[in-house]
Parts: C-alpha cells; structure tokens; sequence
C-alpha cells in the first residue's frame, strides 16, 4: 500500500494537474470569496445565497461564507479530479503495468485512494488559506468590520466549515474514484457523476419531499455547509458514512475480481 | 522477499508450467486447456496466429487474468497468488502503456515507487535501452521504437528472475531489433528466463531456444526449436543445364523412392539434405549437367502453417536456403 501511495504521489506532481485541479480548487473558492465581498450591501440580506449584507459579514461566521458557498463546486472539482486519476489507469492502458507491480488489488486501491486524500485536503487547506487571505484583504475597502472573524467564535467557525468542506469535496470525490472503476474511463465517470448530481437528483428531489435525506448528492451539500433545518449534521454524516462504506467496499470487491483484459 | 509457496511442486528447472489452463469468455474458450513446461535460463518464443490466445494466457500468468479452470506455477509459486512472484517477473504486454504527459523518466519512477525497486535502476535502466538522454521527454512525444525501448526498461525494473515479453521488437528498426535480440541474449546467459512472444518468426528463429505454438486456444507444440527443425522435411531443388533434361531429372528422383515436381526450370523433390550429393550423382550417370542444385530446409515458417494452417500473409518469416554447388 505504501508502494501505491508513494507512486500515485509521484503521479500527482505532474503540472497539469496541479494547474487545472488545484487552479480549479483556487479558482472557485477566489471567485466566490471575492464576489460575496464585492456584492455586500448596506441592507440586510436573508442570511441565503450571495446577497448578503456588511452586516452579516462582520459576524464571526463571514470569514467563511464565500468558502461555504463554494462546497458544491469544488466537489465537482474533486469528482472530477478522483475519476481522472482513477480512470486514466484504463484509458492508457497502464493498469496492466502497475498491477503487474503491486498485484494485491485492495491494498493498490487504498494506497492510491489516500494519495488522492492527501492531494485533495492539502488543494483545499491552499483553497481555504487564500479564501480567508482575499477575503481580509478586500473586507475593509466594503467597511466590513472583520475583527469578530478573529473571536473564538469566529475561528471555530472557520475550522468547522473547512472540516465540513474537505468532508464534503472527498466524498465527492469517492463518487468519482468508484465511477471510475465501474465505467474504466474517465470522461463517462464524470459524465454519469454530474447528470446525476446536478440533474438527476434535483428532479427526484421534486417529487421526492424526503430525497435530501437520502440522495448521496443533497447530503455531501448538506455537510459542505455544515447541515440544515431538515436534515441535521449528525444523521447526515452518519448516513454518508454508510454510503461511502458501501461504496468503497463495493469498488474494492469489483476491482479485485474484474479481469484486466485491456 | 516472497515466501515459498506451500501447493508448489513445480520442479526446479522450470520457470513456468500450467495444467489444463483455460479461459473462457461465454461459452468460447479463448485458451483451453493448455499444458505448458517453460524451462529455467532460456528465451522461449511463444507464437501463433492473431487471437490464438497468447496475451490472455500471458495476463494469466501475471495475475491480471483469472483462470476459468486450470492451474499453473510461476517461479515455483501458483498463479493463484500472483503477489509471490511477481516481484520477480518483468512484463511488457501488448504496446507500451504509459501515461502519455508524464516523461519517461517519471513514469519509470512511478512503477519503481509502487514496486518499491531501487529508483537508480531508473537511468541506469534508461541508459540501457538507449533513452538515458530521452529521459526526460514525454512519453506521448515518443517514437513507437522509444515506447518500446521504455516497456523493456519498465520490465527490467525488479532486476527479474523471468521476462515476458509480448512483441518486444514492435516498431524498433533493425538496430534496435539487433540490440534487443543482444539483450535479450545477455539474459538469458545470465541465467534469466524470457518468454517472448512474436508474431516475426524469424525473428523467434533467431533468438530462441524454445517455441510454443498455440492455435484457437489450444497447444500445438512445445518444444526446442532445433528439434522443431529437424523433424521437418527438407526439399532438394535441382536445376539442369538444358530445360529438356527436366523430366529425366524427375524420373530419377522419382526412381529413388522421391516424389518430385517439376516447377518453371527446377526440379523439386521433398527429400533429407543429404541426398542432395546423391542426387547430383545420379544426374551425372544419367548424363545430365546441374547447373544448380539447392536445398530447402525447413523453416520454422513452414512448421507453424503446418501446425496451425495459417494465412501466409498474418506471418513474416525470413526463409533459410543454403546452396550447394552443382
């Protein structure tokens, strides 16, 4: 296993990736920072959305709603990322090799599952890093008093939310890594992964008045933004982790046992 | 280290044996039930005709298949437990597979990492098959014959016991084809075992000591090649000086218990290679001048179409003819 996570570490070096995956990671949570910040009003906002006011932004928890609100995107990020680097295996042709190298399957898999979990915490704590330096940075030219941010209150807050937020992204990206394996090819794991996550699950949500307490989507956006009135953080993470332990021991079997024919 | 491996009892001086291998997809059985002895310390040449089943029995001996049915020993380990001796086993299978934006150098290193190889076999490795100043190139901005000099070196990473090889001189010019062939030679005099597969028998020819043939799934030979050879029928080709001395040339090869035909200016009768000077006799008591008088051996070409009743046009083969003067 050591062998995997050393070798999926060297693979994660590459520039491509930490251009276009951790830029990604970068990318989204700037933009969503910056923009909550530019867009505060003197009014009060109704604590949702974008719209929210200087206000609401001085309260301790508005280092983080910039970060918060970004959770979803950088999950498709990350699903994106896991099917990449799982999928590609399959599409060159290199699985062939690597098993040949480290032929006991599981112990491949988790080694290469926890280099993507180092990769994917360490992209968002550098997502997290510039989010709160940005949002320092352009608070006071919105006279926004940022000196609850710095509270204890404010502080917990910031290590919850980024808690929730890595939770959130790896789940995510355990859809992907298991899309991967079942399709063996990057482009249809993401495919499948955002039809079902953007389209699929809100159309069901519309005629399934429980479905944000079960479908695997609603509840990785539910523990990005630390839970809701509906469905609380506990019985959502609890869930999840059911989920995902399903998901990781049925991908494991199916890639124990599936021939390596191409 | 592997631990020896308590349901082994394959005998020492083999590397690979199998019993009654099969692979089946549905109902078609890609390989059946093939029986193979790959002794220790020589280059075996694996071949047959296009789907006959090679790669899925190769996948099988590195574990990256699952058997239908059968059994098999590896390095004296079952194939059951591939983890055992695959750190001793080298493997290039079908074209090179790399990831394609990493360079060479790195994708070697990302194989010596998950194999826990020592990482300065990299550019030594590199330096070998001829990239050590193309190291650092990507992978994709390589020549087919740089992509299969870099899966030799990704194969000789673990310093291995046994080397399978699937069409290793693919898209490699002579050159490169001769210093694969030295490579592989200087291996196998090290005591290393190759199991090469080719589709250029020739080129098997050439370098191997051993051959399996298979054919739709199943085993036709196995074997030295040498003894392959020597059980097949030379032809002795004869050419008079006069054209109407062609028959005559016929019927006194036909008189000796040959059969003979007659084709364009020679006389071709399936005979061993020492009649040769007999007939060259004859032909003079008779009154007849030879104005050649060759003999074609049989070439391992010949021997697999008989075994496997290929189309010609699947195989190149380069042929051996040696003349004897008339």
């Amino acid at each position: 296993m050591i062998g995997a996570f050393l070798s999926e570490l060297l693979k994660l070096r590459r520039r491509g990736l930490l251009l276009g995956g951790g830029g990604a990671f970068l990318f989204f949570t700037a933009l969503f920072t910056i923009l909550g910040i530019e867009n505060a009003s003197k009014n009060p906002g109704n604590g949702h959305g974008f719209h929210v006011s200087v206000a609401e932004l001085s309260q301790p928890n508005g280092l983080v709603r910039g970060l918060s609100h970004a959770g979803p995107l950088l999950g498709i990020v990350m699903l994106g990322v896991f099917a990449a680097a799982f999928g590609a295996e399959y599409t060159t042709g290199a699985l062939r090799n690597l098993l040949v190298r480290e032929p006991r399957r599981v112990q491949f898999l988790a080694g290469k599952y926890i280099a993507l979990v180092v990769f994917g915490v360490v992209a968002l704590l550098a997502a997290g890093i510039v989010s709160v330096g940005l949002a320092f940075l352009l608070a006071p030219s919105k006279g926004v008093d940022t000196s609850a941010w710095t509270s204890s209150t404010g502080l917990s807050d910031l290590w919850s939310t980024m808690w929730h937020l890595v939770l959130s992204a790896l789940g995510f990206g355990t859809l992907g890594a298991a899309l991967a394996v079942i399709f063996r090819t990057p482009v249809a794991a993401i495919v499948v992964g955002i039809a079902w996550l953007l389209a699929a699950e809100n159309i069901l949500t519309l005629f399934w008045s429980n479905g944000s307490s079960w479908l695997p989507g609603q509840l990785l956006e539910n523990l990005a933004s630390g839970g809701s009135s509906s469905v609380s953080l506990v019985r959502t993470a609890l869930t999840l982790a059911v989920y995902w332990a399903i998901v990781v021991v049925g991908t494991s079997v199916l890639f124990s046992r599936r021939d390596v024919a191409s | 280290m592997s631990t020896p491996d308590h349901t082994a009892s394959q005998a020492p001086d083999l590397a690979v044996t199998t019993t009654g291998l099969t692979k089946r997809y549905g109902h078609r059985a890609v390989v059946d039930s093939i029986d193979l002895e790959i002794p220790r310390g020589i280059i075996s040449g694996f071949v047959g005709p296009n789907g006959a089943g090679k790669t899925t029995t190769l996948r099988m001996l590195l574990g990256l298949v699952r058997p239908s049915a059968g059994t098999g020993e590896v390095l004296g380990h079952s194939i059951a437990h591939p983890a055992r001796y695959l750190s001793r086993v080298g493997s290039l299978i079908e074209a090179p597979a790399f990831y394609p934006g990493l360079s060479g150098r790195r994708n070697l290193e990302i194989l010596a990492a998950l194999g826990r190889h020592d990482m300065h076999r990299v550019d030594i490795l590199l330096g070998q098959v001829g990239l050590g100043d193309r190291g650092g190139d990507r992978f994709k901005n390589y020549s087919l014959g740089m992509k299969q000099r870099l899966g030799i070196a990704a194969a000789l990473l673990p310093s291995p016991d046994l080397l399978v090889l699937d069409e290793p001189t693919n898209g490699l010019d002579p050159a490169g084809i001769r210093e694969v062939r030295g490579l592989l030679r200087e291996l196998a005099d090290d005591g290393l075992t190759v199991l090469v597969s080719s589709h250029l028998l020739g080129e098997i020819q050439t370098i191997c000591d051993h051959l399996v043939v298979i054919d739709n799934g199943k085993l036709r030979f196995q074997g030295s090649i040498d003894g392959l050879l020597s059980a097949q029928t030379a032809e002795v080709v004869a050419v008079p000086e006069h054209a109407g001395d062609l028959q005559r040339l016929a019927e006194i090869c036909t008189q000796a218990g040959h059969t003979a035909r007659i084709d364009a200016d020679a006389v071709h009768a399936p005979a061993p290679e020492t009649w040769a000077p007999e007939l060259n006799r004859l032909a003079m008591q008779q009154g007849i001048t030879l104005a050649a008088l060759a003999v074609n051996r049989g070439t391992l070409e010949d021997a697999f179409f008989a075994m496997t009743d290929t189309d010609a046009h699947a195989i190149l083969a380069h042929p051996t003819t040696s003349e004897v003067a008339a």
